[in-house]
């Protein structure tokens, strides 16, 4: 089962299959979208959600594709899933971050690469990733947002410094837009609390999934948090 | 005639190109067609509208157009001279109207040529033909052409359309022209120019172009200059030769050979004068040697064998089928005795030999004894020892030096007449042929073929090999006589009798024609030349002698030639016949042999003068002396040429071969073979070998090798052939395999016989009911004895038999005292079944010196090598080990290591399938490419599917990589970024992966010295623990929050997964701290207070100390701070 290590196409595959799994398992767990439109599926033997809106899956697919058209050329840095609310501002960032190990050549794309892990236990892996991710709600809890607000979602490409999204198809130009600097990674703020939900370490590429609360939720989870507990701070204060 | 004409084209045509068209219907109703010899009519002058609606018209009415333009022109030329539409400039454009001008002027040029020669009586008899003549001819085109034109012919220069033309003329064919104009009538240019010598048309069916023998010999092979060079007077001298030759009755002649008046001017005729030599069998195996059997129809199948056939029980009774038949067959077959005969002469003669070389003396007696056996009518030769009677002769072999070598060449003439004729006095003078056929059976329609005929039959034209029906037809009294085997072999045995007595050596030929060396007998003769016949020629005395003594003894005739050598001998005897003695004395040689044929030479047959006839241009020997050596190696190989070449001078340096050894031993059987199913196939197969089995048995013989000879009937063959029940025409196969026993040793047994040629016939995988003939040869012999004594493969060293020094204790192993050579078997070798694997070189007085020789370089060296050691080697002393036999140990010579040897050297260790790097792991089945980008790419989606996969990736790679060098620049600046090694392309080995290295928590052990290395998350948590558990009472040195701090920096500098490991680290820490201080983690000012509230405090500013430290470092990866919630 494990004896056969990853290839570099396997993994690329496989974070690229885990990407767009995770999207929609963010989606479900976040409430961006309504509960009813998911559906209960299987995946890494884990159960998780998948949306049913025809567009909204085509947008992920053709989201992680240009994703995954990144990853090949082994330029990615991150992959964001931006969580932001009706002023576009990002609350939570949902981050994989991607490390490239080795360099393949193309001729060995299809080869096993030596000492890495296999592909059954990447698949374990993102199991754990997955299930640390169905927890994420007790790390964050709720995202409450002010009433009558929307949450939507973006996703942000971070490239490694001095390169820019570059696979392209047809001659037309990649599929990217610059990003909103406060949804990128160099736009968190010092206060931005990082939750380091999954880390592995597969030899080819390795991937790790974080969930960073920007300042600007944590602010307003204060306000609330203020808010409601006046009273409670009171008693705070009393004990200390 | 033309009225009718005209009507039923004019509706064909009206069909096609409406009724508007009066011109094309006049034109059409004053066309010549071909057939209508007799419909030339004056034709009206067709007008220039005519010509020109004509020409616009589609070319399938050209065929017309072009009759209507020559039976005009030939009429009346004058007119179309300046016709604008024939001489005119043609547009640009209009090929077909080119073509057609350029084909109408070409028939004015004839229509000239016809009239310039035209001088009365106009010949037409070739009238209606239009003819083309393709590549080179002979006589040449243009003489061909006015022949043509001058009889009334026309003639086409060109075949582009195939319809215009009636007949092609040609002397050679590419194959390709062959296939493409196979429905077409393709006539030899004989066919012209003997119609016009006989004035008559002649049917062209009898000058058929045959594509002649492989096809690349019409390719370069004719020269024609060879011809044109040759001398005028040699070409007459041949030709008329060539005429002489007397053509059967009842054969139409294929090749005429008289040139007509028309190209007598045509100095290259004779070459035309070829032919074929007529061959003489009555069941043809070849195409071509039945295109050489006169009347001889290949294609027609024999109505009565079909008939016949068409009866199951006759089948059953008559074919290969019958249990009997091999038995029958070879009852029946004069072949076949003429064969066992010869083995057995020649084995006889061998044993004479043997005597004599051995100076065993046995005289006359012996030949009393021969006579009296032969008289008990015991007619196994076997018996009879044929002794010499002079130790004179004990020279044999050895040449006599200093004398002329005298060779006879001994024939009976006509040796199965004249043996019949002894019991059949009464038809001594008459035509006698012997056959299988009687007077009584088979009627006029035998085909049983004549073994042998009288003079007189001869003198009819009758030729040995003929059929009795063929033999009938030139000589309707024909008398048949019978076989009379046992007579035959009685009367062969005096003969060869006479001849030992005279001979020095004897080579058998035949039971009635064997080759002797007399030179002894010939100088013995010529010391008392007064007693002789022939007082200046002892030889011709001594020949008469024989010949004499052989009619004394056989109530036969016997023409004996005498020359130097083997061939001129032969030659001689052809002079001698019949009846007489001819002495081919040297100075006669090129005389003799000058007007003779190449096939009259013995050893060169009918393949060999049609190579020489193509080559060479020449089968007259007296021409080919002219040619050089190389020139005859050249076209006839090198030991073919080199042997015609000495034997137009008269040298022959053949020995004679008396004891020639047995090669092989075969059994052919080629008639009656009709199978119906594989079964019979196969119990025929193995019936046959039983017969060869029997045949081996009988010469003592083992063999090694088995070659199967199949002839299966041609495609175009009938399926029955015209010899009733013969073999036809056929498709000949051979395959040989190595014949061994069970346990791998040379085998006589029928069994094994029969399962090696089954397995071969099998694996054609032939119908049987194809199947023409069956032969097994066996080759590759050895004495039974001799193989049986040893193991198989294996020769015994001919040590001296010392026996009598060491008398063995046990009587029962009397025969072992010679010592036994006893190999270390070769290990690889199966388990030996036997005691013991003998394997050892023979001496080396018994080595085959051309095999040796004929060994690689390093094989030989290596036997050379180990005969010196042994040479040098002691005679082995036989020690008196009462129990044990004599053994030498030999290294053991492995066969195998010789296949080695010759095997390549250079051979890869590594085969590609077993190397990993261009193993393939696992990928995807296939690569998912549109067909468009292939196409992009210029690859061929077609040839691209059919790729194995790894290899449509590396395709598609290269060319991507060719066509844009964007991937290559975007590997580089990866590369750039250094996260690992530029690897030189094509060199690697697979991909390695490459781990973060965790940093290490390095802890003094308790032994000093001893160091402890942390990694894991849990032992570190456990370090942790027992850390924050140690310092409970004291607050934490400086140093250690230093270096741990260091450790958990670094873990998240390494990698996400050490980043993993730093937060567990810490979330520990923080529960491990707020266990003992929680109360103290918020308050940051540094009171005094209790000692044990400023050490928690140190911790938890040693924990936020830290916790900086890791965020500054997770935040260049991430941004912001850790959370530890």
């Amino acid at each position: 089962m494990s004896e056969v290590s990853l290839t570099w196409n396997q993994t690329v595959k496989g974070i690229t299959e885990f990407i767009e799994v995770a999207i929609h398992t963010i989606l479900y767990v976040r409430q961006i979208y309504p509960a009813d439109l998911f559906v209960r599926r299987k995946k890494y033997d884990t159960p998780v959600f998948q949306s049913r809106h025809p567009a909204l899956n085509e947008y992920i697919s053709g989201t992680v594709k240009a994703v995954a058209d990144e990853l090949v050329l082994g330029n990615v840095d991150k992959v964001v899933v931006v969580i932001k609310d009706n002023n576009q501002v990002a609350l939570e960032r949902f981050i994989f971050s991607i490390q490239n190990m080795i360099e393949v050549e193309s001729y060995n794309k299809d080869t096993s690469v030596q000492d890495a892990m296999s592909s059954a236990k990447l698949g374990q892996y993102f199991r754990s990733f997955l299930i640390k991710l169905n927890m994420i709600e007790s790390q964050l809890g709720l995202l409450e947002l002010p009433s009558g607000d929307e949450a939507s979602f973006a996703v942000v490409l971070e490239l490694k410094d001095n390169t820019a999204p570059s696979a392209s198809k047809d001659k037309d130009p990649p599929p990217w837009v610059p990003a909103d600097l406060q949804h990128t990674t160099s736009g968190a703020s010092k206060e931005a609390q990082l939750h380091l939900l999954r880390a592995v370490d597969t030899g080819i590429i390795n991937i790790s999934l974080a969930v960073q609360e920007s300042e600007e939720k944590l602010q307003l989870g204060k306000a609330s948090d203020d808010s409601a507990n006046d009273i409670k701070g009171k008693g705070k204060d009393k004990t200390e | 005639m033309v009225k009718p004409l005209r009507s039923s084209v004019s509706t064909d045509s009206l069909d096609l190109w409406g009724p508007d068209d009066p011109a094309f219907l006049e034109a059409l109703g004053n066309a010549v067609l071909p057939g209508d010899e007799n419909a030339r009519i004056p034709a009206p002058q067709p007008d220039a509208e005519t010509m020109s609606r004509k020409r616009s018209r589609d070319e399938s009415d050209e065929l017309q157009a072009e009759m209507t333009s020559h039976a005009t022109l030939a009429n009346g030329l004058g007119d179309t001279e300046g016709d604008p539409e024939i001489y005119g400039a043609s547009r640009f454009g209009h090929f077909g109207e080119y073509m057609c001008r350029k084909r109408a002027k070409l028939q004015i040029q004839n229509a000239n040529l016809e009239a310039s020669r035209d001088v009365g009586g106009k010949s037409k008899i070739l009238s209606g033909l239009s003819i083309y003549i393709n590549g080179w001819t002979n006589p040449s085109v243009q003489d061909l052409r006015q022949l043509i034109v001058t009889h009334g012919g026309v003639f086409q220069p060109y075949l582009d359309k195939k319809s215009l033309v009636t007949h092609i003329i040609t002397c050679s064919l590419t194959a390709a022209k062959i296939k493409d104009w196979k429905h077409m009538k393709i006539v030899r240019p004989e066919w012209l120019v003997d119609s016009a010598a006989a004035g008559t048309l002649l049917p062209w069916r009898n000058y058929i172009f045959k594509p002649g023998g492989r096809v690349e010999q019409s390719q370069g092979a004719d020269t024609p200059q060879n011809y044109l060079s040759m001398d005028p007077r040699l070409a007459s001298g041949y030709s008329s030769r060539d005429i002489e030759q007397p053509l059967l009755v009842g054969h139409v002649p294929a090749t005429p050979v008289s040139n007509t008046p028309a190209v007598a001017t045509i100095e290259a005729a004779f070459s035309t004068s070829y032919s074929p030599r007529p061959l003489h069998v009555t069941d043809p195996g070849t195409h071509e040697d039945a295109a050489r059997v006169p009347g001889y129809a290949a294609h027609t199948s024999n109505l009565l064998a079909e008939r016949v056939m068409a009866n199951p029980e006759w089948r059953a009774a008559h074919t290969s089928v019958a249990p009997d038949f091999i038995e029958g067959f070879y009852k029946n077959s004069r072949l076949h005795y003429l064969s066992i005969w010869k083995a057995e002469l020649k084995k006889l003669v061998q044993q004479a030999h043997e005597e004599v070389e051995n100076g065993l003396q046995e005289s006359v007696s012996a030949m009393r004894d021969l006579q009296a056996t032969t008289k008990d009518g015991d007619n196994n030769m076997e018996r009879a020892r044929l002794v010499t009677e002079s130790p004179s002769k004990r020279k044999g072999k050895e040449k006599a030096l200093g004398l002329k070598r005298v060779i006879m060449h001994c024939d009976f003439d006509c040796f199965f007449v004249s043996v019949g004729l002894l019991s059949h006095p009464e038809l001594r003078g008459k035509p006698v042929v012997v056959c299988h056929s009687q007077d009584g059976t088979g009627g006029t329609s035998s085909t049983s073929e004549i073994a042998s005929s009288s003079y007189e039959a001869r003198s009819f034209g009758i030729k040995n090999g003929m059929s009795l029906q063929q033999g009938r037809r030139l000589c309707p009294d024909l008398r048949t006589i019978p076989y009379e085997f046992e007579k035959y072999k009685q009367l062969s045995l005096r003969f060869y009798t006479i001849l030992m007595r005279h001979a020095d050596d004897i080579q058998a030929v035949s039971v009635d024609e064997a080759l002797i060396e007399v030179t002894t007998s010939v100088s013995r003769c010529a010391i008392r030349p007064s007693s002789l016949a022939f007082p200046n020629d002892p030889a011709k005395s001594l020949a008469e002698q024989i010949r004499s003594e052989v009619r004394d003894a056989t109530g036969c005739e016997v023409s004996i030639g005498i020359a130097e050598n083997i061939q001129l001998a032969r030659i001689a005897t052809r002079k001698a016949k019949p009846a007489g003695s001819f002495h081919l004395k040297s100075e006669d040689v090129q005389e003799v042999l000058a007007p003779l044929d190449i096939d009259d030479l013995h050893g060169f047959g009918h393949s060999t003068r049609q190579k020489a006839h193509e080559k060479l241009g020449a089968t007259n020997l007296g021409q080919l002396a002219k040619k050089s050596k190389a020139a005859l190696c050249d076209a006839l190989g090198k030991s073919n040429g080199e042997t015609l070449y000495n034997a137009i001078r008269g040298i022959d340096e053949r020995k004679l071969e008396s004891d020639k050894p047995r090669r092989s031993v075969s059994c052919d059987i080629n008639y009656g073979i009709r199978f119906e199913n594989n079964d019979q196939a196969k119990a025929f197969i193995y019936q046959m070998a039983e017969e060869v089995s029997r045949r081996l048995t009988a010469i003592d013989m083992c063999g090694r090798s088995l070659t199967l000879k199949i002839m299966k009937r041609d495609p175009s063959a009938p399926a029955e052939a015209s010899k009733f029940m013969g073999h036809g025409i056929c498709e000949t196969f051979n395959k040989q395999t190595p014949l061994s026993s069970a346990n791998s040793r040379t085998t006589s047994n029928p069994k094994d016989i029969g399962d090696h040629a089954w397995k071969l016939l099998n694996s054609w995988g032939f119908d049987p009911k194809e199947l023409r003939g069956v032969g097994i040869q066996i080759q590759k012999l050895e004495m039974t004895s001799a193989s049986n004594t040893t193991d198989p493969g294996q020769v015994k060293l001919a040590f001296q038999v010392k026996s009598s020094t060491t008398a063995p204790d046990n009587p029962e192993q009397d025969d072992l005292g010679i010592p036994r050579i006893v190999t270390d078997p070769p290990s690889q070798d199966d388990p030996p079944q036997n005691e013991s694997h003998l394997v050892d070189l023979p001496s080396f007085s018994q080595v085959d010196r051309d095999v040796f020789d004929a060994l690689p370089e390093d094989v030989r060296r290596e036997l050379e090598l180990e005969y010196q050691r042994r040479s040098r080697s002691p005679m082995p002393e036989v020690r008196p080990s009462p129990d044990v036999r004599p053994k030498i140990i030999v290294k053991g010579v492995n066969v195998k290591r010789i296949t080695q040897q010759l095997a390549p050297k250079n051979r890869t260790i590594l085969s590609p399938r077993k190397n990993m790097l261009f193993a393939k792991r696992d990928g995807p089945s296939h690569m998912r490419v549109s067909e468009a980008e292939l196409r992009k790419l210029g690859i061929d989606p077609d040839v691209f599917a059919v790729l194995p996969v790894h290899l449509q990736r590396e395709q598609l790679i290269m060319t991507r990589h060719a066509k844009s060098g964007r991937l290559l620049e975007e590997r580089k600046i990866i590369k750039a970024s250094g996260r690992s090694p530029s690897v030189p392309y094509r060199k690697k080995p697979p991909p390695q992966a490459k781990h973060p290295q965790p940093p290490l928590l390095k802890q003094q052990g308790k032994q000093p010295g001893e160091k402890l290395y942390f990694t894991e998350t849990g032992d570190v948590l456990t370090v942790i623990e027992s850390w924050v558990k140690g310092f409970t009472d004291y607050p934490p040195n400086q140093r250690d929050v230093d270096y741990f701090s260091k450790f958990l920096v670094q873990s998240v500098e390494s990698a996400d997964t050490g980043m993993e490991k730093t937060i567990a680290v810490m979330k520990w820490w923080l529960v491990l701290l707020r266990r003992s201080w929680d109360v103290y983690e918020r308050s940051t000012e540094d009171g005094g207070g209790s000692s044990a509230e400023s050490i928690g405090r140190t911790w938890w500013k040693a924990f936020r100390e830290v916790k900086a430290k890791v965020d500054i470092a997770a935040r260049r990866r991430f941004g912001g701070s850790l959370s530890l919630k």
